[in-house]
C-alpha cells in the first residue's frame, strides 16, 4: 500500500518542480485568469447600472460562478495536455512502466493538480474579492466535499480526452468548445431534474448557497446532495471507461511512443 | 505475432517469434530497420499488446502492471528523462514511480550520481547536459528501479566513441557485476559483439539466427588472407596468381589482395603462390568474419 503513496509523493513533487521551473508560464496562467475576471466584472457591473441583473444572483454569484469555471477548465484539460507534452517529450512510456499502473499515476497526477489548483484558486479568489468589495464564506468543511463532487464530473470528462490524447494527440480545438460548454453549465439554473444531471450545474449552485448565503452541508436538501454525489460518480466512472478503452487502442496500435 | 492496424490493412510487425533470456544473460537483439526489434522489446514491457501470443518476464504476464516490478527499459535513448528536471530530481522521480520509499530513493541515487560519475552535475538540468551524459542518466533512471530485467533499445545512439565504450563497459557490468539480464537491441554491431555472449537476429519480424557470438561467428569463418605487397601487383604475376589462386581479388589499388583458400589448401600454399608469380610481400594477416558480416549474410541469405 505504502507504494502507491510513494509513487503519488513523487507524482506530486515532480509537480511542484516543475511549477517553479515554468514561472512565467504559471503566473501568466493565474493574470490571463483574473484580467477574464476583471472584464467580466466591469461587463456585470456596467449591466447592473443599466438596470439589467446579468448574472441572476448578482456579483456574489459571479464570482462564484466564475471560481468553479476556473477550475473546470484546469481539471478536463491539464490530464490532457500533460499527456500530450509526455508523449512528445518521451516519457509518456516510462510513466506506463509503473507497477502501481498508469491509471494510478495518472490519478495521482490529477489529485496533484486539484491541490495546486485549490491553492491557485484561493489566490484569484482572494483578489477578485478586493476587486469586487464583496465578503465570500468559507466554511472548509462544507466547501471542501461540495467543490470535489461538483468538479468530479470535470476531470471524469478529463480523463476521457486523456483518452482521446493518447490516440488522436492533437484535440485543443475539443477544449475550445468545452470551455464555453462550461460557461452554459455553470450557468444553468439546474431546477429540473435534467439540470441536474448535467456536470457542474448543481454543484455550482449548491456552491453559491454555501458562499453568498451561509448555508453548510446540513441545510442543503439531501436529495440535491445525493443527486450531486450521483453524478459525480457517473461522470468520473464514464470518464475512467472511456479513457480504458481509447488506453488499449493505443496500446494495439502502437500510439503511445507517438507526438 | 503482432499486427498493426491501419486503413491499408493489418501491417504485420512481428510473424511469430519465439524467444527465452535466461537469468543473467546478456542477450544482443538485431535486425535492420523495420525488422521488429522495438515492436518485440515493447511488448516485453506492455507498451504494446500483441495481436496473438504472450510474453512473460520472470513469470508475470507483460499484459500486467505488475511486470514493471521485473523489467525496466531504456527507449529512444535520452528522451526517455524529464528535461527540466535535475540529474537527481530525475532519478527520485523515477525510484518513487516505481514505488520505493523517499529514503530507499535517495539511497538509490547518490549510489547511481556516483557509479555514472554525474556528481558535479547532480543539480543540473538534463536539458544543460551533454548527450553521453543524458544518456548515462537515461540509463541511471532505468536502474534506479532495481529489478531484475533490462531491455535497452539503442543505448548508445549518438554518442562519441569514448562514451560508447564506457556505457558498454557499465553494460557488461549489469550482468557480470550484478546478475541482471539484459536484452539490448542496437545497430552498432560494435556494442552488441562488445557486450552480448548471445545474439537474436529479426528480419522481416521473424528470428532468422539465435545463437552464441562465437558459434555465428564460426560459421562465417573461412580461410581467407589479406597479402599487403609491396610493389603492387603486375598484371603478369596477377594472371599466374589466378590460375593458383581463383578465390582472388584485389584491394587498395592493387597495393593489397585478398585470397578465400580452399579447404585443401594451407598458408604455406598461398606462400608458395606469391613466391612464384614474383610478388614482394610485406604482410599477411587472416581475415577473421565480424559480427556485421555475420549479420548480414544471414539477414540476405533470409
Amino acid at each position: 500500500m505504502m507504494r502507491y503513496f510513494w509513487t503519488f509523493q513523487a507524482v506530486l513533487v515532480r509537480f511542484l518542480i516543475e511549477l517553479k521551473r515554468y514561472p512565467l508560464n504559471t503566473l501568466s496562467s493565474l493574470a490571463t485568469l483574473y484580467i477574464v475576471f476583471l472584464l467580466l466584472f466591469a461587463g456585470a457591473r456596467y449591466a447592473q447600472g443599466l438596470g439589467v441583473n446579468l448574472f441572476g444572483e448578482g456579483l456574489e454569484g459571479l464570482v462564484v460562478g466564475y471560481l468553479v469555471w476556473t477550475f473546470a477548465i484546469i481539471a478536463y484539460s491539464d490530464l490532457s495536455w500533460e499527456l500530450m507534452r509526455e508523449a512528445q517529450q518521451g516519457t509518456l512510456e516510462q510513466l506506463y512502466m509503473s507497477p502501481q499502473g498508469f491509471r494510478f499515476v495518472s490519478a495521482s497526477w490529477i489529485v496533484s493538480s486539484f491541490l495546486v489548483s485549490l491553492f491557485w484558486v484561493a489566490v484569484l479568489l482572494g483578489l477578485m474579492m478586493l476587486t469586487t468589495g464583496r465578503v465570500l464564506r468559507f466554511p472548509v468543511g462544507t466547501l471542501l466535499p461540495l467543490l470535489l463532487l461538483t468538479v468530479a464530473p470535470v476531470y471524469g470528462i478529463g480523463f476521457a480526452m486523456a483518452g482521446l490524447a493518447l490516440v488522436y494527440k492533437r484535440i485543443q480545438a475539443f477544449f475550445q468548445i468545452l470551455q464555453f460548454l462550461f460557461v452554459a453549465l455553470v450557468a444553468l439554473p439546474a431546477d429540473a431534474p435534467w439540470g441536474k444531471a448535467l456536470p457542474l450545474a448543481l454543484g455550482t449552485r449548491l456552491l453559491r448557497r454555501v458562499m453568498v448565503d451561509g448555508e453548510t452541508l446540513a441545510t442543503l436538501p439531501a436529495v440535491d446532495l445525493l443527486a450531486l454525489a450521483g453524478t459525480a460518480a457517473f461522470y468520473l466512472f464514464l470518464g475512467l471507461g472511456v479513457f480504458r478503452a481509447f488506453e488499449g487502442i493505443a496500446k494495439d496500435r502502437g500510439l503511445l511512443a507517438h507526438y | 505475432m503482432k499486427d498493426y492496424p491501419t486503413r491499408k490493412g493489418p501491417v504485420r510487425a512481428l510473424a511469430g517469434i519465439s524467444f527465452r533470456v535466461g537469468e543473467g544473460e546478456i542477450v544482443g537483439l538485431l535486425g535492420a530497420n523495420g525488422a521488429g526489434k522495438t515492436t518485440a522489446i515493447k511488448i516485453l514491457c506492455g507498451l504494446l499488446r500483441p495481436t496473438s501470443g504472450r510474453a512473460e518476464v520472470g513469470g508475470v504476464p507483460s499484459s500486467r502492471p505488475e511486470v514493471a516490478r521485473q523489467v525496466a527499459a531504456l527507449l529512444e535513448g535520452s528522451r526517455n528523462v524529464y528535461w527540466r528536471l535535475s540529474v537527481e530530481e530525475n532519478l527520485r522521480f523515477f525510484a518513487g514511480l516505481q514505488g520505493l520509499s523517499p529514503r530507499e530513493a535517495r539511497r538509490r541515487t547518490a549510489e547511481l550520481v556516483a557509479r555514472f560519475g554525474l556528481q558535479e552535475k547532480r543539480r543540473t538540468t538534463a536539458n544543460l547536459l551533454s548527450q553521453g551524459m543524458k544518456q548515462k542518466l537515461a540509463l541511471a533512471c532505468a536502474l534506479v528501479k532495481e529489478t531484475p530485467v533490462l531491455l535497452l533499445d539503442e543505448p548508445t545512439l549518438g554518442l562519441d566513441v569514448e562514451t560508447s565504450h564506457e556505457l558498454r563497459g557499465m553494460i557488461r557490468m549489469l550482468a557480470s557485476g550484478e546478475g541482471k539480464t539484459v536484452l539490448l537491441s542496437s545497430h552498432d554491431m560494435g556494442v552488441v559483439e562488445d557486450t552480448c555472449r548471445r545474439v537474436i537476429i529479426l528480419a522481416r519480424g521473424r528470428v532468422v539466427a539465435d545463437d552464441s557470438v562465437p558459434s555465428l561467428l564460426a560459421l562465417f569463418r573461412t580461410t581467407a588472407y589479406r597479402v599487403s605487397l609491396r610493389d603492387g601487383l603486375s598484371a603478369e604475376a596477377r594472371a599466374r596468381l589466378v590460375e593458383r589462386l581463383p578465390a582472388l581479388r584485389t584491394l587498395d589499388a592493387e597495393r593489397a589482395l585478398e585470397v578465400e583458400l580452399p579447404p585443401e589448401k594451407d598458408v604455406y600454399a598461398l606462400m608458395d603462390a606469391l613466391r612464384e608469380a614474383g610478388v614482394a610481400v610485406e604482410g599477411v594477416t587472416r581475415v577473421e568474419p565480424d559480427l556485421e558480416d555475420v549479420f548480414l549474410r544471414i539477414v540476405r541469405g533470409a
